[in-house]
């Protein structure tokens, strides 16, 4: 299975350059090597990087000084003909090119590389009623391009294929909206309504924005129910998903969910099977306008189970001082620090005694639902440095 | 697939002297070609000037050359190719390229100190491209400002669509390590 690595091969994925086959052995063999994987993430970043690099307009003065050296250069015609622009319909063809030209360098600048992998749609198919693409209606199948909307009524359902990576199935009062698809990167907007979405990709290639946060696909399976006032409810039922608003970012793994608000972003994840209790208490927490909150906490720790350190883990960052003390002390008494990991540290949210903290904490949050290996989640944790850079920038 | 911006006609025209078609095929190429000799100086704006001149007076002279068994896309970007790697293997001996880089890039921040923006972000990608070995550098180019396939680039570099992929593959590996810093700014950006 790893005699062949695909190392050699990313840029040529990113940039859509294998076959369909190519593409799908490419994709099989990432998810399972961890090496390649983590090759992957560096590769895409440098496409992403390279992306951003503009074309440059030539000064004005350029044509004038060529135009002198070309008048010292005698002509092949005794004098010039024009024999390009006698018609008046071959002179607006050229100012087409030119218009046509400068457009496409402008869009160059603004909006990076054209699509590369020939692939500006999704397929999408109809499970119920007649779902609308735009203004027309959808009997059996149809595209939906990027910047367009599909949206579903009480009556309908819709499938579509995510590119080659994976499957998301709209429910009905749906309304989403393709923004990207590339190799590297494949968006869509869920305004309101609800999906699920099965994605068999490496990390972060299928993303979902929604008005409070944006979901980033680690491999996985989830459904994302977003509310008319913005606010969502993220469930995952296979893999990881990370819930993302600038600094603020929640992972979520399998038996897990999160909650999100608009003007607040991702909740706090925890496991379905907590307590009411415990998950009275996290929302009050997380949207009660006091993340501090003494008597909440109290509430919290006092129906925490072991493998609720998934929770106790994201509050440590999000708590005052002497909340984060208590929270610490909860989570000891089930998973002591391991060797380098320090009180002091911690409290202090050194990202690196963090993440060793989270990795002894981590088989506990598997003991009833080890629904993806170990050295899975590892890897993609290894991969994203996010985490540590963020805590950092809270301290 | 780099895009038909122009016609055979207008080459046709172009090789029996028309100046006026020749001013739409430098108006057409003029900012990929001045870019790619921008970024193969290391941001040198009176180098690029020159040999953005020295390539479409060359075009000129020799367009009637081109027999159009070739795409002239890939024969144009070829003379650009050459014309940046001979002028600046001459300007080498006469100013270090280093010296350039520092010169354009005088008080350039710790990447730690700095907030990035589009722009900046837009800025260090250009100053890290200019750093990389021109075997690197020219294939994102062509890729990047060009939009070029691998096999246009293949036959512009005169190598194989392997080696292009590698080189590629090399070239963004040395990206990301040098811009690891901008990786938030670019990566699933929300």
């Amino acid at each position: 299975m790893f005699a062949k690595h695909v190392t050699n091969d990313i840029s040529s994925y990113c940039h859509g350059e294998l076959s369909a086959e190519e593409a799908r052995l490419f994709n099989e063999h990432l998810m399972a090597c961890v090496k390649c994987r983590t090759q992957f993430e560096q590769i895409k970043l440098g496409v992403k990087l390279a992306e951003q690099l503009p074309r440059i307009q030539a000064p004005e003065k350029l044509w004038q000084e060529l135009e002198g050296k070309l008048q010292r250069i005698p002509s092949r015609r005794s004098s010039i003909t024009n024999v390009y622009f006698h018609s008046w319909q071959i002179r607006a063809a050229a100012a087409a090119i030119l218009i046509v030209t400068s457009g496409f360098g402008l869009w160059l600048v603004f909006n990076g590389q054209p699509s590369v992998n020939g692939t500006a749609f999704w397929q999408v198919q109809t499970l119920g009623g007649t779902p609308r693409i735009g203004s027309a209606g959808v009997r059996n199948k149809g595209q939906l391009a990027v910047g367009q909307w599909l949206e579903t009524d009480a009556d309908s359902r819709a499938q579509i294929n995510v590119a080659s990576i994976g499957q998301v199935e709209i429910d009905a009062n749906t309304r989403v909206r393709l923004l990207q698809t590339q190799p590297t990167e494949h968006r869509l907007e869920l305004a309101r309504g609800k999906m699920s979405a099965r994605i068999w990709a490496p990390p972060r290639l299928f993303f979902v924005d929604t008005p409070s946060a944006v979901a980033a696909d680690l491999g996985c399976a989830y459904t994302l129910e977003v509310d008319d006032a913005g606010a969502s409810l993220l469930r995952v039922t296979a893999g990881w998903v990370a819930l993302e608003l600038k600094d603020r970012e929640s992972m979520v793994p399998s038996g897990a969910a999160c909650q999100t608000r608009p003007g607040v972003g991702p909740g706090t994840p925890y496991f379905e099977d907590a307590s009411p209790e415990f998950r009275q208490a996290l929302t009050t927490i997380d949207f009660g306008g006091n993340p501090s909150d003494n008597a909440a906490i109290d509430a919290l720790l006092k129906n925490t189970r072991p493998r609720d350190t998934l929770t106790l883990w994201h509050l440590l960052e999000r708590v005052n001082i002497e909340e984060r003390v208590k929270v610490y002390d909860k989570i000891a008494t089930f998973v002591p620090p391991p060797e380098g990991v320090t009180q002091d540290g911690i409290l202090k949210l050194d990202s690196v005694m963090l993440e060793k903290w989270r990795d002894e904490l981590e088989p506990t949050w598997w003991s009833t639902n080890p629904v993806i290996p170990k050295k899975v989640a590892e890897a993609y944790w290894r991969a994203k440095n996010g985490i540590a850079r963020r805590v950092s920038k809270l301290k | 697939m780099a895009e038909q911006l122009i016609s055979g006609r207008l080459i046709d025209a172009c090789q029996q002297g028309d100046r006026d078609a020749f001013r739409v095929l430098f108006e057409t190429y003029k900012d990929r070609v001045y870019s790619i000799a921008v970024y193969s100086s290391g941001g040198d704006t009176t180098f690029a000037d020159d040999v953005t001149q020295q390539i479409f007076l060359k075009l000129f002279t020799a367009i009637k050359q081109f027999r159009g068994d070739s795409e002239f896309t890939t024969w144009l970007y070829r003379l650009v190719v050459n014309a940046c790697m001979d002028e600046r293997r001459r300007r080498r001996r006469l100013v270090p390229f280093a010296e350039v880089l520092a010169m354009k890039h005088p008080s350039e921040k710790r990447p730690q100190e700095k907030q990035y923006g589009k722009t900046e972000v837009a800025e260090a990608v250009r100053a890290a491209i200019v750093q990389l070995k021109p075997k690197f550098r020219l294939p994102i180019l062509l890729k990047y400002i060009e939009g070029l396939s691998y096999e246009e680039i293949a036959r512009v570099m005169g190598c194989s669509k392997g080696t292009v992929a590698s080189r590629l593959n090399r070239g963004h590996g040395q990206l990301a390590k040098r811009l690891s810093h901008l990786r938030a700014h670019v990566v699933g950006e929300e």
